[in-house]
């Protein structure tokens, strides 16, 4: 298989066999050619050598959820394909059909649901079960735990599993080597284009995958420095709302010089924390910042002014123009400070910093990789000296070598003196950054740990609500 | 938002030309005339004697102030079908205060300007506010505000502050100081036609180079973001509204100082609405949006050639300036439904 787009060689001669009943990871860095291939074998691309044989249908669940946000969860499911009764259609035949669907994979979802007010592991169920419809005999699934809970990721893979054994056969596009060990019979490596690992994963191990994958030895991560952490932020009975997000009665404080981390499990109320703390919503509570009360009406502003500077969770509605040269994008949020005759150089230090692919300022920031653009987007945050930055989901769906460099730059931060409150939903990254850890559930702060008294199965079990 | 009304001008152009050599030879061979001689005579019509040169170019004018407002506001994400209403009301000021005040030149004209501006904006600014304070959507209130525009200066001109008596749709003639002076004798074509292209020079740097447009075109393309980013999002919509129908209200106030030399509530033929697809073809960028105001003018003041000498209708031309919006906006919906 090959396929370029303009001069890039995205797929450069590759093989791929997928056998029926069998789970096959592939692996690969960010612009390795994992999702240019899953779309060839879709068919949504078409290569410019090769060719694809498949007995029967082949469904593809994107990275990035492809489902009408206005419609109910039934109609996102049976779109186009609706039960008919005459001219129209026979809603209670597809609310039947879907819940039947539903329950034979075990993927509980309310049919009359309107897909906007989901939560992202939900849509992603939706996503699942309209592929599932089809029943394809191919099934590929493209980075597709990227948004889900440790708990949800177990149960999406027991239902891939589960179709595995009926005799689907499923492709997994990831960079999640503890998934790739867990769930896959198969793996296949890709770097640059081209394939450079092949296995049997029973055969091989994560350190093993990882090394192919970058071509070398992983990357480390900064190493944290002895700091004074000294008092920055306080939170006194804090609670806010944002959307379906509550967040209740939180109390804790960032010092100057330490990572926090808020470990929890999406839809807890981490939204509501990262929100409130930015101004996008207004709390109740107080808020101290640098010993002054911050006002519930402050504006965006007004808390990047002084110095808070918050990572949204979605970086391509919430913290990138899309359209936009890399350039502009690293000037925004600082534009009234920083003179546009600066703009040219503040993007040239952020892609330095961060290696940023291309290293071209004018590069449109939509055509980059997610990691790319993330570190677009960390770049800019960190790039003038800030006092508190919030990272809400600062890796999310982005490689190895990514996340390597963005939470070193988050531990550089904390080393020159900034405070960090990290809010993830994956516990590996707040144990390998976080300085203490604080436990979210139910919108509500359950538990703190040291880091020295970090226990993991304590804070697995505050995470799903039980009290300590 | 607004991506999805910018695309590629260059791969635009091709689609302006079907829409407006096919369509318009399909209707010209339906009005029993050789497209040849129906595009002839437009073109004659158009640009055959230094006059006619003239008179395209007033067109050209005409449209230019009301696209360029046009471009503003789309640029920030936001809907202005008003322009018609705003460049009403910009000329309505404009004749009334020209009429009423006579002061010297270098008064006057910057007078009867401002004062279309204010108007203008006054009239854009009111669904800025409703959409910054109470979200009301723009598309709606601008549009009805079109009818209230016509009806209210219909009113003013008539009742209260009715300058010529006897019911007159009218104001007085503006006194000659107030008048926009001529660039050409015998011709229409006044100073005004300069200004537009100055102001649209000016805004393409606003856009461009300052912070205010750098807040602006972020608050149109990633609202999201934008508010984010400390960008005010209800300020922006209000103040881009407000700017957006200033500039058509000064459009107004030139076509009452420079060509009509009095208001008359029939001063538009509906150049705010074809300026709407003078600035989609100029892909809302300020300096493109000048070639497109010629290519509309052209077709303008071709019509009225194309009708006398060919025989055919001057409603080929709303046909096609129609087509131009349609075939636009469809392609724009299926480049966008490829990129995502």
């Amino acid at each position: 298989m090959r396929r370029a787009f303009g001069p890039v060689l995205a797929v450069d001669g590759v093989d791929l066999e997928l056998l029926p009943g069998e789970i096959h990871a592939l692996v690969g860095e960010n612009g390795a050619g994992k999702s240019t291939l899953a779309a060839i074998a879709y068919g949504a691309i078409a290569p410019d050598e090769g060719s694809i044989a498949a007995s029967g249908s082949v469904g593809l669940v994107h990275q990035h959820f492809k489902l009408i946000e206005r419609l109910r969860v039934w109609e996102n499911v049976l779109l186009n394909r609706e039960p008919r009764r005459g001219w129209s259609i026979d809603v209670a035949a597809a609310r039947e059909r879907v819940r039947g669907l539903a329950a034979r994979y075990g993927l509980e979802v309310d049919p009359d649901a309107r897909v906007e007010t989901l939560p992202i592991g939900i849509k992603q169920r939706v996503e699942l079960l309209r592929e599932l419809d089809r029943e394809p005999t191919v099934l590929l699934l493209d980075e597709p735990t990227a948004a889900l809970a440790p708990s949800e990721i177990a149960s999406f893979f027991a239902t891939v599993t589960d179709l595995a054994k009926r005799g689907t056969a499923i492709l997994v596009v990831t960079h999640k080597l503890a998934e790739v060990i867990a769930y896959s019979q198969r793996v296949t490596v890709m770097r640059h284009g081209r394939v450079v690992a092949r296995s049997l994963t029973a055969e091989t191990d994560a350190g093993a995958i990882a090394r192919a994958m970058v071509g070398g030895e992983l990357p480390a991560l900064a190493s944290r420095l002895e700091t004074q952490p000294r008092a920055l932020l306080e939170v006194r009975g804090l609670s806010a709302r944002s959307g379906t997000s509550v967040l209740r009665d939180a109390t804790f404080d960032v010092r100057a010089g330490e990572i926090v981390g808020v470990a929890g499990i999406e839809g807890n109320g981490q939204t509501a924390l990262a929100d409130a703390l930015a101004a996008i919503v207004p709390f109740s509570g107080e808020l101290r910042f640098d010993g002054a009360l911050l006002r519930a009406d402050d504006t965006p502003a007004d808390r990047l002014a002084r110095g808070i500077r918050v990572i949204p969770q979605d970086r391509r509605h919430e913290a990138l123009v899309l359209d936009w040269t890399v350039r502009d994008n690293v000037a925004l949020g600082r534009q009234r400070t920083l003179p546009l005759a600066k703009f040219g150089e503040a993007a040239r230090e952020v892609i330095e910093r961060f290696d940023v692919r291309p290293p071209n300022a004018d590069a449109i920031a939509g055509m980059l990789s997610g990691g790319n653009q993330q570190k677009i987007v960390v770049g800019r945050m960190l790039a003038d000296a800030p006092r508190l930055v919030v990272a809400y989901q600062p890796t999310r769906g982005i490689d190895i070598g990514a996340a390597a460099l963005v939470q070193s730059r988050l531990i550089e931060a904390r080393n020159a003196g900034a405070g960090v409150l990290l809010i993830s939903f994956e516990l590996d990254e707040i144990f390998a950054c976080a300085d203490r850890v604080l436990v979210i559930a139910n919108g509500r702060f359950a538990g703190a740990f040291a880091r020295a008294e970090i226990d993991r199965g304590r804070i697995g079990a505050l995470m799903a609500g039980h009290t300590a | 938002m607004t991506a999805l009304l910018r695309t590629r001008a260059a791969r635009d152009v091709g689609v302006v030309l079907v829409a407006v050599f096919g369509v318009g030879s399909l209707a010209m061979a339906l009005a029993h005339v050789s497209p040849l001689v129906g595009f002839g005579s437009l073109f004659d019509g158009a640009f055959g004697t230094p006059e006619e040169v003239a008179e395209t170019l007033v067109q050209t004018t005409n449209l230019l102030f009301p696209a360029l407002g046009i471009a503003i506001a789309f640029r920030a994400g936001l809907f202005n079908i008003g322009a018609e209403g705003q460049l009403m009301l910009g000329g309505f000021a404009a004749g009334w205060l020209g009429a009423q005040f006579p002061l010297p030149a270098y008064l006057a004209i910057p007078m009867v300007l401002i004062g279309g501006a204010i108007a203008g904006g006054a009239w854009g600014a009111i669904p800025g506010f409703l959409r910054a304070k109470l979200g009301a959507n723009e598309v709606i209130s601008t549009l009805m505000l079109n009818f209230v525009a016509t009806l209210l200066t219909t009113y003013l001109v008539t009742g209260p502050l009715a300058q010529t008596g006897g019911g007159s749709q009218e104001t007085g003639t503006l006194p000659k100081a107030a008048q926009i002076p001529d660039m050409m004798v015998d011709s229409r074509l006044t100073y005004a036609f300069v200004l537009a292209l100055v102001l649209a020079a000016v805004l393409w740097w606003v856009l461009k180079r300052t912070v205010f447009g750098y807040e602006l075109r972020a608050a149109g393309e990633a609202p999201e973001a934008a508010r984010r980013a400390g960008i005010d999002l209800a300020r922006t919509a209000f103040v881009a509204m407000t700017l957006s129908g200033a500039i058509a209200g000064i459009g107004g106030a030139t076509i009452v100082a420079g060509v009509l030399h009095r208001f008359n509530t029939g001063l538009s033929p509906g150049y705010g609405f074809i300026a709407i697809a003078v600035a989609l073809v100029g892909n809302l960028d300020p300096l493109w949006i000048v070639l497109a105001s010629l290519g509309f003018g052209m077709l303008q003041s071709g019509g009225v050639a194309m009708q006398a000498e060919a025989g055919v209708p001057r409603e080929v031309v709303s046909l096609v300036t129609g087509l131009v919006i349609v075939a636009l906006a469809g392609r724009r919906a299926i480049a966008n439904r490829r990129t995502t």
